[in-house]
């Protein structure tokens, strides 16, 4: 017993005797912590995992030991908690934002960095950099770019011999053969508004890129009116019309599960749901089409977008540091892995894993030409005509009403 | 005689019949939190062929019920401790010293009461923030001591002057400073409506969502409730075992506590009310 | 006096530093603002006068969401006192059993809204559809949620649910109080039950109804849990109470800070109006 607690003494004194060599006190790390602010709450794991890679590199590299302060609030929860923050200035160092919705906003209130000079800038694809660039400067890292239309289920496209359809009329055929063989063309999840939003979203997209170049800036200058492109509703009321029952009780998680298990052939969602999709149902062939808005076929658009990115606060009081972590997102080495990890279309041009289907499907179109960029609409727009839809389909307002509604909303929102 | 048999039959009946709404939706949670998504598919109604506790053991994970539970559980007992220390000494001169300035300060308060929460939210989150008390429990607890004082005040103060004035000259004759006199003969006195306030308050609390919503935007600090939603928003409407058995578990807490004390709360739910 | 004076305020001081600043000033603030054309996003902003005001006027949704209020408010009212009375009268009468119908009727009202909206969900969204399926009963398998008039309808359930228990101990405590001997006399006067209901117990309880009404009133115009969780007060807008337009307003569409200040002093307002009108009346009836 005697010789144990002597072995157990000197194992331990040894043992300290070693850290104490290990970490020499006058050459002791500085000590940083960076407040993150991210809207990916399904991917805290992953991005855990790659700041635990930064760390090291950084004690080893700099010898600065870096604490992250990593926060993430659900996404509807997020933009309110953010804002609240940014203007009381109580800034978080990195933060997520919406690059198309919030960058001019952000950007004029002061609360984004000029990241131009950043070694990152100079990896970034031609057409990424452009979403985040404002005012001539590069503003914020783009981590999630997208391209997307809709979702559509191959295996009963295929079964019935049917193609994408390329022009509303082609779309109306599609959905009298899927009916004739007792199938459901569309599945309909309005619980969470944010999805009804993106047929407005693509509709909207397609009727202005192909037939309203200037719409939306006439929109700015208030000469112009929803009735211009009242034609979005052409293809929103073939989607409602021919959709899944009680909508209202459907969100995200149930929607995917019912698409996997084949209860509707489209859904109107993006290629992010994809993976979701098919980790319930492994069998299943999803792609990705531009939804037609009309018969002319230079309106039946993907959407290009790089909806999160990553900005730095100009308040950031290690912002030296804030900015390695910047630049680390998009390490040469570190950041493929991690980017093909959380699914996220290449944004670098050093990012040459293997993507997906669907989305090579979606680049498929974009080759072609038939790609526009995210049109940046109001913020509270946007959401406004989220809520709109929902009432829309409950016809508790009818299509006048969306109409001018909007334009009023729209014209408020330039008031400020 | 017939007839008093047959009406007290259909009272019972009613009783019955409302018991049932009561219970519904609890004993429907409860049967389809053990169950699979396909058996809740199949049948709703029948009980699970073999309750799956692992539903509940990932429950206790996914919303991380022990901290949940004592993040609201701190909150709770900040919120309630601050109120009855000042609201009771605050109600004790309310009550004994008759001047203006005394009917000022008690209309300041009960004035208060007719505030909706709505009202005062956004400057509030505001306060907090330059406070430097959001995103901190012991600061949502503070916060509540500030929004419960005038009625646990209100309370008092009726209470207090039930009591007859003689007790305290009698401890005066005896030297007694106000504050320990106040603590020694008045506030034992007390106990019964301290009981009501501690009640109502912890009910208010552990229940309250909006504040706590707005206060609590780190998911390291959720209450309960704040930690039900986040899963709620993440399943909605999907995996019905999970967010169910989520449910039960949330509601614990609240039911166990009803259950211990329950002549307690009853009474002081009645009393808090009709004192008003 | 002077130093009774200043002893009171030493005794009041901790109550008043918390109340003031977490309530007093809030509530000034809210004034404030809503004078303010303050975004939230914008660290600046500037007096505006009432132009706040003036936009609330046409602020449909808002409007909407007043009406939607008033509608719920006035069914609780009567359906939540109502069925309390009733309930507390239909539970006097038992003698064994009341312990525990008491307790059955009470529980949801121990149960957070935001759990109760969403055992609801499941049950109008999963076991009524079942239920209809099963017994093939159309009229019950109906869009609870998605159809502004049955929302409507769902929100009043899921409240009366949570709501009913605490008026009925309200009105329990009050029947007790009662005198035996009046209703016995009356009896034996030949008084039938309702004539004994009309003329000894309405009027001895009248204080529990004025607080019963009250209480109600209060808690309906504030709603917010029980929307939020079931319908989050859709579909669209069809069910958006005051509360959450407030909410919507201010955290997650436009957060136009100064301009909810305005719509959440209007709430206030009606309260407020609302409440001296009815204890007005309640008090006169009580001397009368």
């Amino acid at each position: 017993m005697k010789k144990f607690i002597l072995l157990l003494t000197v194992s331990l004194l040894l043992v300290l005797s070693m850290v104490g060599c290990a970490k020499p006190v006058d050459n002791a790390p500085r000590k940083v912590t960076l407040k993150v602010f991210m809207t990916f709450p399904r991917f805290q794991e992953q991005f855990e995992d790659y700041f635990e890679q930064f760390k090291v590199k950084m004690l080893a590299e700099k010898n600065i030991d870096v604490t992250i302060d990593l926060e993430m609030p659900t996404s509807d929860q997020a933009a309110q908690i953010l804002k609240a923050r940014l203007s009381t200035n109580d800034a978080p160092d990195l933060f997520t934002l919406h690059a198309i919705a919030d960058i001019p906003d952000f950007y004029k209130a002061g609360y984004l960095s000029d990241l131009s000079g950043q070694p990152f800038v100079g990896e970034l694809l031609e057409n990424v950099k452009d979403i985040v660039t404002y005012d001539g400067k590069v503003v914020a890292l783009p981590l999630e770019s997208l391209a997307w239309g809709y979702l559509y289920n191959k295996d009963i496209f295929a079964k019935y011999d049917l193609e994408a359809p390329q022009t509303i009329t082609e779309m109306l055929n599609v959905v009298t053969v899927l009916k004739e063989n007792g199938e459901t063309p569309f599945l309909l999840a309005f619980q969470e508004s944010w999805i009804p939003q993106l047929m407005t979203a693509l509709a909207i997209g397609g009727v202005v890129t192909s037939e309203n170049p200037t719409f939306i800036d006439k929109m700015n200058n208030k000469q112009a009116s929803y009735q211009d492109i009242a034609k979005i509703f052409d293809i929103i009321d073939i989607i409602m019309a021919n959709g899944t029952d009680k909508p209202f009780e459907v969100g995200n998680a149930a929607a995917s599960a019912d698409f996997a298990a084949g209860k509707a052939a489209m859904w109107v969602q993006g290629t992010w749901q994809a993976q979701a999709i098919l980790d319930i149902n492994p069998n299943i062939n999803i792609g990705t089409a531009p939804l037609p808005v009309s018969d002319n076929i230079n309106g039946t658009l993907i959407n290009l977008s790089v909806s999160t990115s990553l900005a730095v606060s100009p308040t950031s009081k290690n912002k030296d540091v804030a900015l390695d972590l910047l630049n680390y997102i998009l390490d040469k080495q570190a950041s493929s892995k991690l980017f093909e990890e959380l699914k996220f279309n290449p944004v670098a041009k050093f990012h040459t894993y293997e993507t997906f289907p669907w989305s090579d499907e979606a680049m498929s179109y974009v080759a072609l030409g038939r790609g526009y960029r995210d049109l940046s609409l109001p913020g509270a727009v946007t959401g406004e005509q989220a809520k709109l839809l929902q009432s829309y389909y409950a016809k508790t307002v009818t299509k006048a009403q969306f109409i001018e509604t909007i334009d009023e909303v729209w014209a408020n929102s330039l008031g400020q | 005689m017939k007839m008093k048999t047959w009406i007290n039959l259909l009272i019972l009946f009613l009783l019955i019949i409302y018991s049932i709404f009561s219970l519904s939706p609890i004993i429907l949670a409860i049967i389809n939190s053990g169950k699979t998504q396909g058996e809740i598919l199949t049948n709703i109604l029948a009980l699970p062929e073999s309750f799956k506790f692992s539903n509940y053991v990932v429950a206790f994970e996914k919303i991380k019920f022990l901290r949940s539970f004592f993040n609201t559980l701190l909150v709770v007992v900040i919120g309630c401790g601050g109120i009855v220390l000042f609201s009771s000494v605050a109600g004790y001169k309310l009550a004994r010293v008759k001047t203006k300035l005394s009917n000022f300060y008690y209309s300041l308060f009960v004035f208060s009461m007719l505030i909706p929460f709505h009202s005062i939210m956004i400057s509030l989150v505001r306060i907090a923030r330059v406070t430097n008390l959001q995103g901190s429990l012991v600061g949502l607890g503070i916060i509540y001591i500030g929004l419960g004082v005038p009625m646990a005040i209100f309370l008092y103060t009726g209470f207090i002057r039930s009591i007859p004035i003689e007790l305290d000259e009698a401890a005066r004759i005896d030297g007694c400073s106000d504050l320990r006199l106040f603590f020694s003969i008045i506030f034992p006195q007390l106990k019964p409506i301290t009981v009501t306030i501690i009640i109502t308050n912890a009910l208010w609390m552990w229940n309250d969502f909006l504040l706590p919503l707005l206060m609590l935007p780190n998911s390291k600090n959720y209450t309960i409730l704040l930690s039900t939603n986040m899963l709620f928003g993440q399943y909605g409407n999907n995996d019905w075992p999970a967010i169910l058995s989520v449910l039960i578990m949330a509601m614990l807490p609240a039911v166990v506590f009803y259950m211990i004390l329950q002549k307690s709360i009853l009474k002081g739910i009645s009393e808090g009310a009709l004192k008003q | 006096m002077k130093n009774k004076n200043r002893n009171l305020t030493l005794f009041i001081l901790p109550a008043l530093l918390f109340y003031a600043i977490f309530t007093l000033a809030p509530a000034f603030g809210g004034i404030w603002y809503s004078f303010t054309n303050w975004n939230g996003l914008n660290p600046n902003y500037e007096l505006i006068g009432f132009r706040n005001y003036e936009l609330l006027l046409k602020d449909k949704n808002f409007i909407n969401s007043i009406w939607f209020t008033m509608r719920f408010v006035g069914i609780m009212v009567v359906l939540q006192n109502v069925i309390a009375l009733f309930l507390a009268l239909l539970i006097e009468t038992r003698i064994k059993t009341k312990t525990m119908f008491r307790t059955l009727v009470f529980m949801p009202n121990m149960i957070s809204m935001i759990i109760g909206g969403f055992m609801w969900m499941f049950i109008f969204t999963r076991a009524l559809p079942y239920i209809a399926n099963a017994l093939n009963i159309a009229a019950l398998n109906i869009s609870w949620i998605g159809d502004p008039t049955f929302s409507f309808i769902a929100i009043i359930i899921v409240s009366l649910w949570g709501g009913v228990g605490y008026l009925m101990i309200i009105y329990m405590a009050a029947l007790q109080g009662v005198a035996k001997n009046l209703k016995e006399a009356a009896m034996i006067d030949g008084a039938n039950a309702w004539q004994v209901f009309r003329n000894i117990t309405i009027p001895s309880i009248m204080p529990a109804i004025t607080i019963g009404i009250f209480v109600t009133l209060n808690n309906s115009f504030k709603v917010f849990d029980v929307v939020y969780s079931l319908t989050g007060g859709g579909p669209g807008r069809s069910t958006q109470v005051i509360a959450l337009n407030i909410f919507e307003e201010a955290y997650s569409m436009n957060n136009r800070f100064g301009y909810a200040s305005a719509k959440s002093l209007i709430l206030f307002l009606i309260i407020f109006v609302i409440t001296l009108i009815q204890l007005g009346i309640m008090r006169r009836k009580e001397i009368n």
